[in-house]
């Protein structure tokens, strides 16, 4: 499996090998028994680490011209934050049924 | 220049303009539908957010054993198949033709190993009274909503995914595709295996008793 494209097959495998122990930290934290925000602000902080190095990584963005990046991320990261004006409609609908 | 490239150089000067990312045309396609496909998923992933806080009700139905186990394992499968991936692209731009269409047919294995334990945690669920309205459990029928539509346009894109690296794999094999198809594909399926990172959390973790 060697390769002469992207950093090479070791830098992959500490990723993956990377990857998997944060995997093993989530289910880890799981069964800590955490407060379900704690929990949940965690999980989502471990599960955009992930999605960091697969993109960085596996994917080559780190290795492709930055206009690229510049391009693309704040798309999705803009997408993602509007997608947040759900909240309080969420929060009347639980008072509904109190 | 001869006078006819010059022609056309002159009369299609955009045409001819370098990329400013410095990458193919179908490299960057294939980025612009990533992030389309993760906005997909990020709306798919807050609806169900949306309707789990807005549920007094909600159900956490998944057992360590052997939801979570599954999960687990299926989350080992699909990452090694990322790396596999990457032996595959790695060799076809090395030139190994044979040693990359190995590391494909090894990627797409591993891609229909994951939507096997997938599909078998489905019939199980089935079985047991989950549905898209039902919940055996007595609590919100909403849990079988979200759960099988998000997991299944999952599935849907891990199964698309084995297709696509199943006829790149051929195409690469007879010559007609080259290294940059197989490059193209791998971006694809390490989308698939990323999705799933936020796809596991959120979905089964989140739901474990």
């Amino acid at each position: 499996m060697e390769s002469t494209y992207g950093p090479g097959m070791k830098v992959y495998v500490a990723v993956w090998i990377g990857l998997l122990l944060i995997v093993a930290v989530e289910v880890a934290l799981t069964y800590a028994r955490l407060p379900a925000p704690t929990l949940l602000g965690v999980l989502l902080a471990l599960a955009f680490l992930e999605a960091g190095l697969g993109v960085l990584y596996f994917m080559h963005l780190r290795y492709e011209r930055s206009s690229l990046s510049w391009s693309l991320i704040p798309a999705i990261l803009f997408v993602l934050v509007l997608l947040n004006y759900l909240w309080p409609d969420a929060r009347r609908l639980l008072s509904l049924h109190r | 220049m001869t006078e006819p490239q010059m022609s056309l150089a002159m009369s299609h000067g955009a045409v001819m303009e370098e990329s400013p990312y410095g990458i193919q045309s179908r490299k960057l396609v294939m980025w612009l539908f990533i992030i389309a496909d993760a906005a997909t998923f990020g709306a798919l992933l807050f609806g169900y957010g949306y309707l789990r806080v807005g549920s007094p009700d909600w159900t956490r139905p998944f057992a360590f054993s052997p939801t979570i186990l599954n999960g687990m394992v299926m989350t080992v499968v699909l990452l090694t198949s990322s790396l596999t991936m990457l032996g595959a692209v790695g060799a076809a731009h090395a030139g190994q033709r044979d040693t990359s269409i190995r590391w494909l047919g090894v990627t797409a294995l591993l891609g229909i190993v994951f939507a096997g334990l997938h599909l078998r945690e489905w019939f199980k669920m089935i079985g047991e009274g989950w549905g898209f309205a039902t919940n055996p459990m007595g609590g919100s029928v909403l849990f079988g909503a979200t759960f099988f539509s998000i997991t299944g346009l999952h599935l849907l894109h891990v199964v698309s995914g084995v297709i696509a690296i199943t006829v790149i794999a051929l195409g690469f094999r007879r010559g007609w595709l080259n290294a940059a198809h197989v490059e193209t594909t791998g971006l694809y399926w390490h989308f698939v295996d990323l999705v799933w990172m936020f796809v596991f959390p959120l979905v089964y973790l989140m739901n474990a008793r």
